[in-house]
């Protein structure tokens, strides 16, 4: 029996192609991990069209059920004065009782 | 957002080529329409769009938005109006009968099925990673033209993006016409790429767990 040639690596090319490929898809389809969006890059666009170095121009708090949307109110104009003043900005979300921290629920970026 | 398929409807709208398409057209690496200085479209005229007939999927579906999660359950949402969109808008209707009134069906379809290979896609490059058999990066590597390398903003980042060269390719080495139907570009292109990955799954196959191992008599 004559020696087997076995492949030893991927090359990198092949790689390369492989990697670009599925960015370029990624991108252009909005394909994440097992889902797709459209119009999302669309609509950042025109955002930054309208209000150049502030990507948003309105902030809610929504109540959900599950998925059910069920009240919605724009959030105290001094929170919204203090993300829009600066991209760094964050506001933090905690539960209290008595004083005493009970829980963080999460942390707001201006930036997005 | 424009996939390789409405890259090459576009095209065709304009009598030109994907590749030229690419070059005049896309930006972020061939995976967004160009936009001019006041941040409109480059095909958004006052006449209206010029690609209008075969605009991209994102395009027919504003102001709607869709998702899809890991299921395939699809939900859609409605994007604030844009002040200086001249679109007509109403609520009437539903949006079953507003994605048949912008023709999305077929849009949907080639997206699922270029979903299916970017899903492939991923499952190859996570098999590649986890088992450590890409070759260490090459100091001078082939530069023929047709490789994928480091991209630039205004060149696409893989050349299966660009459909008249990769079936101008395909067709060559397998000896067929080039389809001059849209629909049939689209079809071959997706078989091509598939026979792509099917090569790339079958070498990866091949190449042992532990090549010095395989080496052994």
């Amino acid at each position: 029996m004559g020696n087997k040639k076995v492949p030893e690596t991927v090359s990198r090319r092949d790689v390369l192609r492989l990697a670009g490929t599925a960015a370029a898809f990624c991108a252009s389809f909005g394909f994440l991990h097992g889902s797709q969006v459209g119009g999302v890059v669309q609509d950042k666009h025109t955002q930054e069209h309208k209000a150049p170095g502030m990507r948003w121009e309105q902030a809610e708090i929504r109540w959900y059920s599950g998925n059910t949307l069920l009240h919605s109110s724009a959030i105290p104009a001094k929170v919204m004065k203090h993300l829009q003043s600066d991209v760094n900005a964050t506001v933090e979300v905690k539960l209290f009782r008595s004083g005493q921290l009970l829980r963080n629920l999460g942390t707001i970026e201006a930036k997005h | 957002m424009a996939g390789p398929h409405e890259i090459l409807g576009m095209s065709r709208e304009l009598g030109i080529t994907t590749t030229e398409f690419l070059a005049l057209y896309a930006d972020n690496g061939g995976t967004t329409l160009r936009f001019g200085a006041d941040g409109r479209c480059v095909f958004v005229t006052t006449a209206g769009c010029k690609v209008h007939p075969r605009r991209p999927l994102v395009c027919r579906l504003y102001p709607l938005g869709r998702a899809t999660d890991g299921t395939g359950e699809e939900r859609f949402a409605i994007f604030p109006p844009q002040p200086d969109c001249g679109a007509e808008t109403g609520s009437a209707g539903t949006v079953e009968s507003f994605l048949e009134s912008q023709g999305v069906g077929p849009y949907l379809e080639w997206s699922r099925r270029y979903g299916m290979l970017y899903r492939r896609m991923l499952g190859l490059l996570d098999r590649i990673g986890v088992e450590g058999k890409v070759e260490a990066p090459a100091i001078d590597g082939p530069a023929d033209g047709r490789v994928d390398r480091h991209p630039v903003e205004s060149a696409p980042l893989s050349s299966w993006q660009d459909i008249d060269a990769s079936l101008a390719d395909y067709c060559a080495a397998k000896g067929i016409a080039v389809p001059s139907r849209i629909e049939e570009s689209i079809d071959l292109h997706l078989r091509a790429m598939q026979e792509w990955l099917d090569g790339l799954e079958a070498q990866i196959e091949a190449v042992p767990a532990d090549p010095e191992e395989a080496k052994k008599p």
